[in-house]
């Protein structure tokens, strides 16, 4: 009787499987370190939300087609702690411990290079995204690529150039210590030298410094056009907030990374209108008609705007993978043959890789105004006039 | 240069800076001198605090410096709960103060990651930031923001307060006594407990509301509390670790150092300058540089 009951069970079992739908095809599992805790703990959720926003569209319309066969995307992620160590670890554990399908990237130059030294070991094609250093052309091409456009050697000219064709010629800089803003600094310099453009004062200071008045008094002194500054988030809150208190009066202020989060224009309001900033994205280009659905997703899911670099470049990382898995399947000689060779649609417009670099997203740089990121340099993809004060 | 030295800017950026870092010196300093608790979370429950202040700001529209009580309220709150949760059986064990010392460290250390991770688990790790107070007020060549006079003004009332109720009030006098000497406080018949009670209460409500006033200047996030927690323990040992007094000068003193410093010198020199007080000071003065060697 009991035998009798079980095989009924069984056999009830066995017809529900069958009857199950296509999608409850084997999820694809994408797997992924982040900065959830440690020193860059508050630049990684721009990246993990775009992350999260991709999976949850994917999934609502059906599944990633996997070279025709529509499949769940399932994450598989561990907290990296900011160390870029432990993110190799956690990547070779993804591979070879959780086998999972596919990879995303982690947060940071640092951590982007030690992926790649895995990616290459194990031959497994990652695209990334928040790396911008003149050290990503020193990876091996092959297993990473890096679609940002924000690298140091040509923010420096095109800064330049922007300011000169502005007709800006002196400014005072300031940059943080830390390696993006130094290696800007080191391309910036001589490219203004270059353009004619007399540097005032240039001062370096520290990541942890707590009050910036006489740094802003010496850019007042000075009287420049322009002041250029090399900022991370934290120490841009610091900037903008005391230039403003100070009372800056140059025509233009430029500043490397902050502006672009969105708690920086809840922080100033219209204070923070003119500023200029880096980053190659805006939901304003028409020319890109994913741009616009994107930061409206953005906004919908999470209640505030995408930042404009980090979560921008996460999103555009998962596009090309998304069109190179479409066409490839999961097959990595395949995948790493179809980013490699591949054109995408991504909401920063076509992007195809030269080696491990984006070979067609020009660097750009951003204005705020109004309620609006405005793209303003280059011309070949601005929405607005650089304005000047 | 002169010009700049003299000018009424340096000089109010030097007392903002100077009074939070007195006020955030001065919780660790009570919870240590009462205690002997060294306390590494302490930059976390200033993270409490700008928390509670933005989300209060966020909800309601309404200024935080209405909410000071209630974020002091928070910071008391947490600061009971750690003690009678954690401490309280400890210390009534007559442990040696080296003994506590390091438990405390590695107990708050503790504290220190599950704060930051339950904040971020809930609230995410995206900087948060809002407008308050941010009019410019000019007064001759000095411009200064609301938002950094209401910090001031708050601070060095809270400051001005603390001394007067540690140095006049019968209770004040009995968290200095046993900060002094906690065996003769109990001899003579101070409820060590009760006392022990407030100052923990009252170091973390000073924390969260240093906090609170940070939150109208900087971005909050659920990690921005560690360089607090640096500055917190250069102001109480330059100040001498438990006089609150040479604390609170040694608070302005490292603001001094910081503004006029990178006047003279150059902002990278900040670190350098700062570090190299501290170490100075650690050789020249171990005991702290105010003060005459004994606590209170």
């Amino acid at each position: 009787m009991k035998r009798r009951h079980l095989l009924g069970l069984a056999a009830t079992a066995a017809m529900t499987l069958a009857a199950l739908p296509a999608a409850a095809a084997d999820p694809v599992r994408i797997g992924y370190t982040m900065a959830r805790t440690g020193l860059f703990a508050a630049a990684a959720p721009s990246q993990e939300q775009a992350y999260t926003l991709w999976q949850e569209q994917v999934n609502a319309r059906g599944g990633l087609n996997v070279a025709g066969e529509m499949r769940p995307v399932e994450f598989v992620s561990y907290d990296d702690e900011s160390d870029p160590a432990k993110s190799a670890q956690l990547y070779e554990r993804l591979i070879t411990s959780d086998n999972v399908d596919l990879l995303i990237a982690p947060w940071g130059t640092p951590h982007h290079l030690n992926l790649a030294g895995v990616a290459e070991t194990y031959g497994f094609p990652v695209v990334g995204n928040t790396a911008a250093s003149v050290a990503i052309r020193e990876v091996a091409p092959g297993n990473i690529w890096f679609p940002t456009s924000a690298i140091p050697d040509r923010i420096g000219p095109e800064l330049a150039a922007m300011l000169s064709e502005a007709g800006v010629g002196s400014v005072s800089i300031i940059a943080n210590v830390l390696p993006f803003g130094q290696e800007n600094l080191g391309f910036l310099t001589p490219a203004l030298e270059a353009a004619g453009i007399e540097i005032r004062m240039s001062e370096n200071y520290p990541p942890d410094i707590s009050d910036m008045t006489p740094l802003i008094t010496q850019i007042k002194a000075a009287g420049a056009d322009a002041v250029i500054a090399l900022t991370y988030p934290a120490d841009a809150f610091l900037y903008a907030g005391q230039a403003r208190e100070l009372g800056v009066e140059a025509k233009l202020q430029f500043m490397l990374i902050g502006p672009t989060i969105d708690a920086f224009h809840k922080a100033f309001g219209p204070a923070a209108d003119g500023i200029v900033t880096l980053a190659h994205w805006s939901p304003e280009q028409a020319a890109w008609p994913r741009a616009k659905p994107f930061f409206d997703a953005y906004v919908a899911r999470w209640g505030q705007a995408p930042d404009y670099l980090d979560s921008a470049l996460a999103y555009m990382s998962l596009e090309i993978l998304e069109q190179a898995v479409a066409k490839a399947g999961l097959d990595r000689d395949a995948l790493r043959e179809a980013i490699a060779t591949g054109t995408f649609d991504t909401i920063n417009g076509e992007v195809r890789f030269d080696g491990v670099q984006n070979a067609v997203t020009p660097t750009a740089f951003v204005q705020r105004q109004g309620d609006k990121m405005q793209l303003v340099w280059p011309a070949a993809i601005a929405t607005a006039p650089l304005t000047m004060r | 240069m002169l010009d700049s030295l003299l000018s009424a800017q340096l000089l109010f950026a030097a007392a903002v800076l100077g009074s939070i870092y007195a006020l955030v010196g001065l919780g660790l300093n009570l919870v240590y001198g009462t205690m002997r608790l060294l306390n590494i979370a302490h930059g976390d429950i200033l993270m409490i605090g700008a928390f509670s202040a933005y989300w209060w700001f966020t909800l309601t529209g309404l200024s935080p410096l209405i909410a000071l009580p209630l974020v002091a309220a928070i910071g008391a709150g947490l600061g009971l709960a750690l003690y009678f949760g954690l401490f309280r059986r400890q210390l009534a064990q007559g442990l040696p103060p080296a003994a506590i010392e390091a438990r405390s460290l590695l107990l708050f250390f503790g504290v220190s990651v599950v704060l930051q991770n339950v904040v971020a688990f809930f609230f995410s790790s995206t900087p948060r930031a809002y407008r308050h107070l941010d009019e410019v007020v000019r007064i001759g060549d000095l411009a200064m923001t609301g938002n950094r006079i209401a910090a001031l003004v708050v601070a060095v009332t809270l400051l001005a307060g603390m001394l007067v109720f540690l140095n006049r009030s019968l209770f004040g006098i009995e968290i200095r006594a046993l900060i002094q000497h906690r065996e003769a406080a109990r001899v003579v018949g101070i409820n060590v407990d009760r006392v022990q009670m407030v100052a923990i209460a009252l170091g973390f409500a000073a924390a969260a509301i240093a906090g609170a006033l940070l939150s109208m200047t900087e971005q909050t996030s659920p990690f921005m509390g560690f360089r607090f927690t640096i500055a917190a323990f250069v102001v109480i040992i330059l100040g001498g670790l438990g006089n609150i007094r040479g604390g609170i000068i040694a608070g302005m003193l490292l603001a001094v150092i910081e503004i006029y410093a990178v006047t003279i010198f150059s902002a990278e020199a900040r670190s350098i300058l700062i570090y190299g007080a501290f170490v100075a000071a650690l050789l020249i003065r171990p005991q702290g540089l105010i003060g005459f060697g004994k606590r209170g």
